[in-house]
């Protein structure tokens, strides 16, 4: 039983103190090794599974590291951990947001928020872009050419997500 | 309260449905909520998801946690509720939680398995056009005046170049438009 509020207790402040993705890892590292459930190879190597397998890096490593530490309950106390801001902070948003969503301050504020917001996703891409077609410094010509035909199955044929990513994993294999 | 419940369970379903696909930080989620909701049902509007997106993206923890619960409380003409947010955020969050359960289990098979890391090399490539198709889809109503574009431009540049966290992004934006369209009516009521 105090593993288990240990667990829920070091993944809420990691949801707390993190704004989604890469940014949770510096404070998973310090957790995990801290409380000794991890070793640092192992973060690593959590963190690459994490970030290659469906869903996101926080909740992941939750799994991971609940799993280690304390079965699955251990799992489940810490993915509820990681989910406390959204259990706490987003109910709140959400009331605010509805109450003043047809106030001119918050249509003002969303004017600017909402292309900065678009800014952000493109940063993304790019980001990706950088890791995910260029490998050591030389382009990965297979990939990006999975990419051009997956941007045009999704934008020219409106293929949804899950049929592209799944025949993304075939040519994977057939092809990488 | 019957019907609330089977919007519930309705939300539930869809996420845990869709969860098996979150590759890319969250970003494929949106896409394939773009296509379902907005596209196809149409009863969410392109720029009430991308309001969705932004405050959720905004806020700590896990994006699509975030974005989910926002999503499921608004549901319905903002019926859904605490309830239904709830049960879109449970839905989300179990198929990462069974596939990183069974991992854990096989994790040094996985990590050292030849298929896997070609399958996942080639998911990999197709993240950025998803992400990329979402966001082409999202602009819809973003850009009503030509500064919007610059707010853009710098968000972008800000965030990839010089790594400024993305709430402080958030606030900027939100100051910029308090001030741009200060002592302005809204255009339409």
């Amino acid at each position: 039983m105090r593993v288990l509020l240990q667990l829920f207790w070091s993944f809420c402040q990691i949801g707390f103190t993190s704004f989604g993705g890469l940014s949770m890892i510096p404070l998973i590292n310090s957790q995990m090794v801290g409380h000794g459930w991890m070793t640092i190879t192992e973060v690593s190597d959590i963190v690459a599974i994490a970030e290659m397998t469906p869903g996101p890096v926080g909740l992941n490593c939750a799994t991971f590291a609940g799993i280690r530490v304390a079965g699955l309950p251990g799992a489940l106390a810490a993915n509820l951990g990681v989910l406390a801001p959204t259990f706490t902070i987003c109910i709140v948003a959400a009331v605010c947001f509805e109450r003043f969503r047809n106030s001119r301050a918050l249509e003002n504020i969303l004017f600017g928020v909402r292309p900065v917001c678009i800014g952000l996703i493109w940063a993304v891409i790019l980001d990706l872009c950088r890791t995910n077609y260029l490998v050591g410094g030389s382009v990965q010509l297979v990939s990006v050419l999975i990419g051009a035909l997956a941007a045009w199955l999704l934008i020219g044929r409106k293929w949804s997500v899950p049929k592209v990513i799944a025949a993304a994993a075939v040519l994977g294999i057939l092809f990488c | 309260m019957n019907e609330k419940l089977r919007k519930a369970a309705g939300l539930y379903l869809y996420f845990f449905r869709i969860g098996w696909f979150t590759f890319g930080g969250g970003w494929s989620i949106v896409a394939q909520m773009q296509t379902d909701f907005v596209e196809k049902k149409k009863t969410v509007g392109s720029q009430e998801l991308l309001d969705i997106v932004s405050v959720g993206r905004s806020l700590p923890g896990t994006m699509i946690g975030n974005v989910a619960y926002l999503f499921g409380h608004h549901f319905g003409h903002h019926q859904g509720g605490v309830l239904c947010g709830v049960m879109a955020v449970l839905g989300i969050v179990t198929p990462p939680l069974v596939i990183l359960s069974v991992l854990t289990f096989f994790y040094v098979q996985f990590r050292d398995n030849l298929w896997v890391a070609k399958a996942l090399t080639g998911i990999r490539a197709v993240v950025p056009p998803i992400i990329l198709s979402a966001v082409l889809r999202l602009n819809k109503g973003a850009f009503p005046e030509k500064v919007c574009f610059l707010l853009c431009g710098l968000g972008c540049v800000l965030s990839l170049v010089w790594k400024v966290n993305c709430v402080f992004l958030v606030l900027f934006g939100a100051a910029a438009g308090l001030l741009l369209k200060r002592g302005k009516g809204r255009e339409q009521a």
